[in-house]
């Protein structure tokens, strides 16, 4: 073999694809370029707007929208939310994930379809389901209001619509990982004498690991950045009941733009920072598997 | 007796993947489960493992029944074909890990390893992730996790199957090697014959959820008792040769052949010889062969593998009559014969396609089972070829890898002529017409020595109801029944009929002829079978049995065709609406019944 080509370049030159032509480099670029020219236009552009809006008085006008009591509290309840939330539906989604990967049962495909229906929904409307059953004149308004307890435009009916809106993104992260990767490492655990939690933890857990981020972090993203079930249930009470998107919304109403602009410069923040985490752990995923 | 099962059943949606295996692995034994995929055989070894439940009976290891202890406890040592390591940890880690489920002390722990790793000829990987070995490698790790805490029956499920060619190999000695020096009761499943040969000190034949045969490489090989098992393992040529009080014959030519086995009984009957391509002699004259000739040919394919030829020699039409047992090969009326030379027989007598060639043979095995081939009867041409379309009897005849002859005999319909020019030979098939009592017994009197009523719409059959009329056709009725079996995926059940009103002293007699029954048909035919015993009349109850249900069978034996037009007539007329076999084997036959071919 001395002397010949290495293996490395041999395999190089087979995977590569036929020699480009002038028209198909031409068609190539055009691709390319509309693709390009569509983000620019959709999103860029506004990204930029929101972030020179927001500077637009100086740095000074910018920070001082923070020290709005009434923004700090949209904050607030925002991260609460998501700190409720998110536990919830990785516990849910790792629950349902499992159940439909491992188990033959009747009426899985309509388990699945039920995972899916609060993507398929408005989510004004998974918003007004709460307030017809939790409101005043709803279902349990009246069995509610005899004990005093406040679920709609309180904190537990903004918690509950925005659990409702993510609950399918670990589910839906999990399932197809867990079908594909299958049953034999569990199984090769139970022989070896595992229990249950032990091989869950020890084997399955470290096996969906990414997925399971990955699943977290649109979750993540989703409940911060929920706007419509969470506007029908939250009552817009400033200082109590509003959330990030919702203080956006009225300090724009009031013209603030630039205390408008600020919130959700920050919020914008977050989801491309919650981006950036999500192409390090595709990444990172992908390193793993070589 | 390391690993016992006793009547192994389990179902998938009804129809079962394991159907009645029966099976005892010795100490130490290198046991293979070998078939082709969909035959049961992995099913059956995650049972061992407890991983899949069984619907019906026992699995004991060691002596302890653990058919309900679940698979943590079985402590059972399990390999995967896709070896199923932990992938986020190292080697070392993936070993520890059923020790660390004991809680065992971590010095403990590390020497288990260290002796584990040379055992598989892995020192030194401890940390390496599983990625970072080969396919090879990372089957030796398995093996090694599975064997950490020394269970007492290792399980492999197709462990090479991911593999290639030589690491496959290597492995394989590995396996065998760690095998013998720790003694650990092994059973492999395997879909591939070479494999299972190069490594088990017995091997057991699966097809269609039931466990055909099981016995040593080297007499499997040479002596297969089933169709399946002759030509899973290795090539072999079924051929249908007639066998007569002085030996075999094809068509003309008597054969004989010294290994042939003894003939028994006295009627000569259709039968299926397996011929294997090794066995096969070339000459280019007659006076040439140094074995017995069986008919002249002429090559028709030649294929140079290294150290052997392989070649199809075409016999000759005419010159011996001898039919090789598949459809295909019925329809162009000759057969097709493989044969495999060595380079020193090529050197005594070299051969160029197309030549003619006499053919000899070393060595026949004549397969002891009764169904050879099917005869579609019929009193004109298009009844005869339709029935012989019939899709129950095609399936049967193809998973039989036999061929279905049509024969015209008006003689069916007018019942005048009372002889048939020549015997019938293999099963005669008849439809289920008015007439069929009088068909049957005529068919049965002109050589045939079984007769299946197909009705039209006859489905294969979820259940197998097996009833014999005396004594004597118990062990004929036995066989055809385990024949029939073997190629179809029902349930076998024999019912047992005592007359009405018996006495209590009688009933246990009664319950001893179906235990004798069963443990007869598990021994000598290999056939698990369940049992019923009712009470009134044979035919009455029959037929009310199989108005039970639909999807059924019928296999009835007779001594005699009195008991047809006597005690069973009510059974065939009309004829009942599923499947019928009937078995007849008279038990002395008179000198003028015994007919030969002219």
């Amino acid at each position: 073999m001395a002397g010949g080509p290495s293996g490395v370049v041999l395999a190089e030159l087979a995977s590569r694809p036929g020699r480009d032509t002038a028209v198909a480099t031409l068609i190539k670029l055009t691709f390319i370029g509309i693709s390009l020219l569509f983000l620019m236009a959709l999103l860029f552009a506004p990204l930029i707007t929101v972030f020179a809006a927001a500077l637009d008085k100086g740095l000074a006008m910018y920070f001082a929208s923070f020290k709005d009591e009434d923004t700090l509290a949209a904050i607030r309840l925002t991260l609460i939310t998501a700190v409720i939330v998110v536990p919830v539906n990785v516990i849910f989604g790792i629950t349902a994930a499992w159940s439909i990967a491992k188990f033959e049962f009747k009426g899985k495909s309509f388990l699945i379809t039920l995972i899916d229906l609060p993507i398929a929904v408005s989510p004004v409307i998974s918003g007004l389901i709460y307030v017809l059953l939790f409101g005043a004149q709803g279902w349990f308004g009246a069995w509610l209001q005899e004990r005093d307890i406040s679920i709609v435009f309180a904190m537990p009916g903004i918690v509950l619509a925005t659990m409702f809106v993510t609950f399918p993104y670990v589910a839906r992260e999990l399932i197809p990982l867990m079908q594909q990767l299958g049953n034999d490492e569990e199984e090769a655990a139970i022989t070896l004498g595992a229990g249950g939690l032990m091989t869950f933890f020890h084997v399955t857990l470290p096996k969906v690991r990414w997925g399971l981020l990955y699943g977290v972090i649109l979750c993540n993203a989703r409940a911060m950045g929920e706007f419509g079930a969470v506007s029908v249930v939250s009552g817009h009470i400033r200082g109590l009941t509003t959330t990030m998107p919702l203080q956006v919304e009225i300090l724009y109403n009031e013209y603030n733009f630039v205390g408008a602009f600020a919130v959700a410069s920050l919020l914008t923040l977050l989801a491309v920072v919650t981006l950036i985490v999500k192409s390090l752990v595709e990444w990172r995923a992908d390193y793993k598997k070589r | 007796m390391s690993i016992t099962l006793d009547q192994v059943t389990k179902r998938y949606q009804g129809s079962p993947v394991v159907n009645d295996v029966s099976l005892d692995v010795a100490e130490g034994e290198f046991f293979v489960l070998l078939g082709p995929s969909g035959s049961g055989k992995s099913t059956l070894l995650r049972a061992i493992a407890g991983l899949t439940g069984v619907d019906h009976g026992r699995i004991t290891l060691h002596g302890h029944d653990v058919t309900h202890v679940s698979a943590r406890q079985r402590g059972v040592g399990l390999v995967f074909q896709n070896y199923a390591l932990f992938k986020h940890m190292t080697v070392g880690d993936n070993i520890e890990f059923a020790l660390r489920v004991r809680r065992t002390k971590a010095a403990d722990r590390r020497a288990r390893r260290k002796e584990l790793l040379r055992l598989v000829a892995l020192e030194g990987m401890d940390d390496r992730l599983p990625t970072q070995l080969s396919g090879g490698q990372q089957q030796r790790v398995a093996v090694a996790r599975a064997l950490a805490h020394k269970p007492q029956v290792l399980l492999l499920d197709e462990p090479f199957g991911a593999l290639d060619a030589k690491i496959r190999e290597e492995l394989r000695r590995t396996i065998r090697q760690v095998q013998r020096e720790l003694n650990i009761t092994t059973v492999l499943v395997t879909h591939d014959q070479e494999e299972a040969f190069a490594m088990a000190d017995r091997i057991g034949v699966m097809n269609l959820g039931r466990l055909l045969e099981a016995g040593r490489p080297a007499e499997l090989y040479a002596t297969p008792a089933t169709r399946f098992v002759a030509t899973f393992l290795g090539a072999a040529n079924l051929l249908l040769a007639r066998q007569t009080a002085q030996g075999i014959r094809f068509g003309a030519t008597p054969v004989n052949v010294r290994a042939v086995e003894k003939f028994d009984g006295a009627r000569e009957h259709e039968v299926v010889a397996v011929l294997r391509p090794e066995e096969v002699e070339l000459a280019p004259t007659r006076d040439n062969l140094r074995t017995n000739y069986i008919a002249h040919g002429a090559v028709e394919e030649l294929v140079f593998t290294g150290a052997m030829e392989r070649m199809r020699v075409r016999l000759n039409n005419g010159a011996a009559g001898a039919q090789i047992a598949t459809a295909s090969e019925a329809a162009s009326g000759t057969a097709l014969l493989e044969v495999t030379r060595t380079q020193h027989e090529q050197r005594g007598f070299p051969v160029t396609l197309g030549q003619s060639v006499a053919i000899g043979v070393r060595r026949i095995h004549v397969l002891p089972t009764p169904l050879s081939s099917y005869t579609s009867c019929g009193s004109d041409a298009s009844a005869a070829e339709q029935l012989a379309q019939h899709a129950f009897l095609s399936e049967l005849a193809s998973r039989m890898k036999t061929r279905i002859a049509t024969r015209v005999e008006p003689a069916l319909a007018t019942m005048t002529s009372d002889i048939a020019t020549t015997p019938i030979s293999g099963v005669a098939v008849v439809g289920a017409s008015a007439n069929a009592a009088a068909q049957i017994r005529w068919l049965l009197r002109n050589g045939a020595g079984e007769v299946l009523v197909l009705p039209a719409d006859s489905t294969p059959p979820q259940r197998v109801l097996i009833h014999w009329a005396d004594d004597e056709s118990r062990r004929p009725t036995l066989a055809v029944a385990a024949s029939l079996l073997r190629h179809v995926p029902a349930e076998a059940v024999y019912i047992g009929i005592m007359p009405e009103g018996v006495s209590d002293m009688q009933r246990p007699a009664g319950v001893r002829t179906l235990l004798d029954a069963r443990s007869e048909a598990q021994a000598v035919h290999g056939l698990e079978m369940r049992t019923e015993l009712r009470f009134g009349v044979a035919a009455d109850e029959l037929r009310r049995q199989l108005q039970d249900a639909s999807d059924q069978m019928l296999i009835l034996g007779v001594s005699s065709l009195d008991q047809l037009s006597g005690d069973f007539s009510s059974l065939l007329v009309p004829p009942p609406g599923c499947s019928l076999m009937v078995v007849y084997r008279p038990t002395d036959t008179p000198a003028g019944e015994l007919r030969t071919a002219p």
